[in-house]
């Protein structure tokens, strides 16, 4: 009898613990992870994804990297790292346990052998396999295929088109579905520099603009009154240059931009046309409050260094200041934020780049020559499925999985916004308003009650109705029992006038 | 004839935007106690209007409340016009005593300040597509108040229209001197209080020692 107690007990001791287990998945950051309220304040939050190993060069066995400056997955998932200080491109699995193959020498077409000299970006197109290296220190974009065998090289382009003043240093580099290769040009503050698939330069692309900034506004004042020759003198108010892009499967190109005067441009999604598809949603990119250092008494504005947008359609961007990886859906909606600047797992030095691979997401270092692996957590894939299902459309589908996002973080403003989406759809209008307002959310709130008033009018016509006839029977009934009254002082006022004269 | 209570009286100036103030300075008629209850009123609404209004339209930041701005906006604003407009007006020949000012300018306000009761109360009831009514509401009550109250300063000071505009942009900046003077006041008065204190703690060192 007693040991079947015990057994009972121990069974439950059991049972608990492996539920509580499972309940408490996220994993412990050293970092304090948070998120936004619907007021725009930093709320401590769960975390989305997880520091899981660290991998250097000597892990891949192939000697340490040396300022690694870009990762790139490619459409069979090998995992491109441009290893600038060796002059190098690793190339390794998805797992980034085995080396698949280095490429330090390339042959060119007419049989001579070059090297690549400080390369800071690689692309890989998905439809004829080449690889697009940008080789900076040459003042070259190499183009080659798996062998290493170059197709063709862009240099910098005829005088006629291109100002030989200016210099080529290609830093980064995407190429389109039809070929046009997109280069981002260090010191080139007017946008990216096209080349068509035969290597012609074509122009620019998706520059950013200036932020009238009152400084801007004062210098602009004054160079009203000045002469071309003090003009000449001042100095000039010039955009941010891009610093990095991305390509999604669509074809649009994201931008990021890292500037510390500059708040506007950070992040844009441009179209065929260079029109930025974000700029009228109004989304501030990165951390909302800028960062202050009482150590050196500074403000710190995030700096976006890279963008990646994962097979998700999540928008990764990657800020320099904060080493945080900040995680947005499509639509721009703030998912997660994660990483740090620290010595431990999961903190960085300097990061330069990043790229998701399935569930992970690689953070490249450039001071600890590493590359940071993070794995979603269960939170991070709840919040994942029921965005996916969200914006797709599927409101009610996603009710679920919102609901199980509030168990484990109460502040994830998001999940009241799905649910409040789902209830409509379920017809539960009453509910859908609730949710509304938790979530800061008039527009859906409207909606809701939109429904909820026409459902309550049609269930209490009659008495609504009535409550109206009665209101306005009193007030008519009000409004002649005082004509009558009124009718009888004006008699006698008029009895007592006519007296007077 | 006009023999009328206080309540209809106010009733009267409301409705009659032309003769009505001049029928009850005629009369000498106009309740102070009826203009503060309208003064407190609008305090009241403006409170409200700000917090309660319809969540379909505004979202209010609830983490902050602070109930100052709402009296410096409301009761402040109506002294220093009734205080600025006496003022002014005695200087240029207006015949209005400081509790007429007071008591007409608190009933050209009641159209005001019923619209704003109206939109606060309507907005529960209402969508966005509808937002057009609380609007007609709005420049209703704010156009009527204009009237009222340009009319209750014609007739209390028995100015003709360009000295009553005259008066009233007068009016305006005298406000504006006098808050100006009233900051000025609350800094100076905080820095003799800082004096004082400074001067006590000296003492009670002195003293310790």
């Amino acid at each position: 009898m007693l040991l079947k107690q015990i057994a009972i007990a121990a069974l439950a001791a059991a049972l608990s613990l492996f539920l509580s287990g499972s309940v408490t998945a996220a994993a412990e950051e050293h970092y304090d992870v948070y998120h936004y309220d619907c007021w725009s304040e930093p709320v401590p939050s769960q975390a989305g994804y997880t520091a899981e190993r660290a991998v250097s060069g000597n892990d891949l066995g192939v000697g340490n990297f040396s300022e690694p400056a870009d990762i790139f997955r490619d459409s069979h998932d090998r995992i491109y790292i441009v290893d600038a200080g060796n002059d190098r491109i690793v190339v390794t699995d998805a797992k980034l346990e085995t080396v698949e193959k280095v490429f330090d020498t390339f042959t060119m077409p007419d049989g001579s052998e070059t090297t690549l000299n400080s390369p800071q970006g690689v692309y890989v197109a998905p439809e004829t396999e080449l690889l697009y290296i940008a080789d900076y220190d040459n003042s070259r974009v190499l183009i080659s295929d798996y062998e290493g065998s170059v197709q063709r090289e862009i240099t910098k382009p005829d005088p006629g088109l291109f100002s030989q003043d200016l210099t080529f240093l290609p830093q980064k580099v995407i190429a389109d579905k039809a070929g046009n290769v997109y280069v981002v040009l260090g010191n080139i503050t007017t946008g990216a520099a096209i080349f068509s698939s035969d290597g012609a330069f074509q122009g620019y692309y998706g520059a950013n603009t200036v932020q009238t900034t009152p400084e801007v506004i004062v210098d602009h004042f004054w160079k009203m009154f000045s002469t071309d020759e003090m003009r000449s003198r001042q100095a000039r108010t010039v955009p941010s240059g891009i610093t990095n892009f991305d390509l999604d499967d669509e074809g649009f190109i994201y931008t990021c931009s890292q500037s510390t005067s500059q708040t506007k441009d950070t992040v844009k999604k441009l179209n065929a046309a260079g029109v930025d598809l974000f700029s009228p949603l109004g989304i501030t990119w990165g951390d909302i409050r800028s960062y202050y250092d009482t150590n050196t008494n500074t403000n710190y504005q995030p700096r976006i260094c890279d963008i990646e947008i994962s097979d998700d359609k999540s928008i990764n961007c990657l800020d320099m200041t904060t080493g945080r990886v900040f995680q947005y859906d499509k639509e721009g909606s703030l998912l997660f934020i994660f990483g740090s600047k620290s010595d431990q797992l999961g903190g960085f030095t300097e990061v330069t780049a990043l790229e998701s691979c399935g569930e992970s997401i690689y953070v490249l270092d450039k001071q600890k020559n590493t590359v940071t692996v993070f794995t979603e957590t269960a939170f991070g894939s709840l919040v994942h499925e029921a965005t996916e299902l969200y914006n797709a459309g599927y409101y009610e589908e996603a009710l679920t999985p919102w609901y199980q996002v509030l168990q484990y973080d109460g502040n994830y403003v998001r999940a009241y916004e799905g649910i409040a989406a789902g209830l409509l759809v379920k017809g539960d209008q009453e509910g859908s308003m609730r949710y509304a307002k938790l979530a800061d959310l008039n527009s859906r709130y409207n909606k809701a009650f939109e429904g909820y008033r026409q459902e309550w009018l049609s269930e209490h016509f009659t008495l609504a109705a009535a409550v109206v006839v009665l209101i306005a029977v009193t007030l008519t009934g009000l409004h002649f029992y005082r004509k009558k009254h009124r009718r009888h002082i004006t008699k006698a006022d008029t009895a007592e006038r006519s007296e007077q004269p | 004839m006009m023999d009328l209570t206080d309540r209809q009286w106010v009733s009267y100036a409301v409705t009659h935007p032309f003769a009505g103030f001049e029928d009850m300075r005629w009369k000498k008629a106009g309740s102070v106690k009826i203009a503060t209850a309208v003064v407190c009123l609008w305090f009241v609404v403006a409170i409200l209007y700000d917090r309660l209004y319809g969540f379909q339209f505004y979202s209010v930041p609830d983490k902050i409340f602070n109930v100052i701005p709402y009296f410096v906006q409301t009761i402040v604003i109506f002294l220093t016009w009734t205080v600025g407009n006496w003022s002014v007006c005695t200087l240029l020949d207006g015949e209005g005593t400081m509790r007429n000012i007071y008591i007409y300018s608190a009933y050209a306000l009641i159209p005001y300040v019923a619209s704003l009761y109206l939109e606060t109360f309507l907005s529960h009831f209402l969508i966005r597509d509808e937002y057009i009514f609380l609007q007609v509401i709005a420049y209703l009550g704010q156009g009527w108040t204009l009237l009222l109250l340009f009319s209750a300063i014609r007739s209390v000071h028995q100015y003709c229209f360009l000295k009553t505009i005259a008066a009233i942009c007068l009016t305006v900046t005298a406000m504006a001197v006098m808050l100006f003077l009233l900051v000025m006041l609350l800094l100076l008065f905080e820095q003799v209080y800082v004096f004082a204190y400074s001067i006590y703690t000296e003492i009670a060192y002195r003293l310790k020692v």
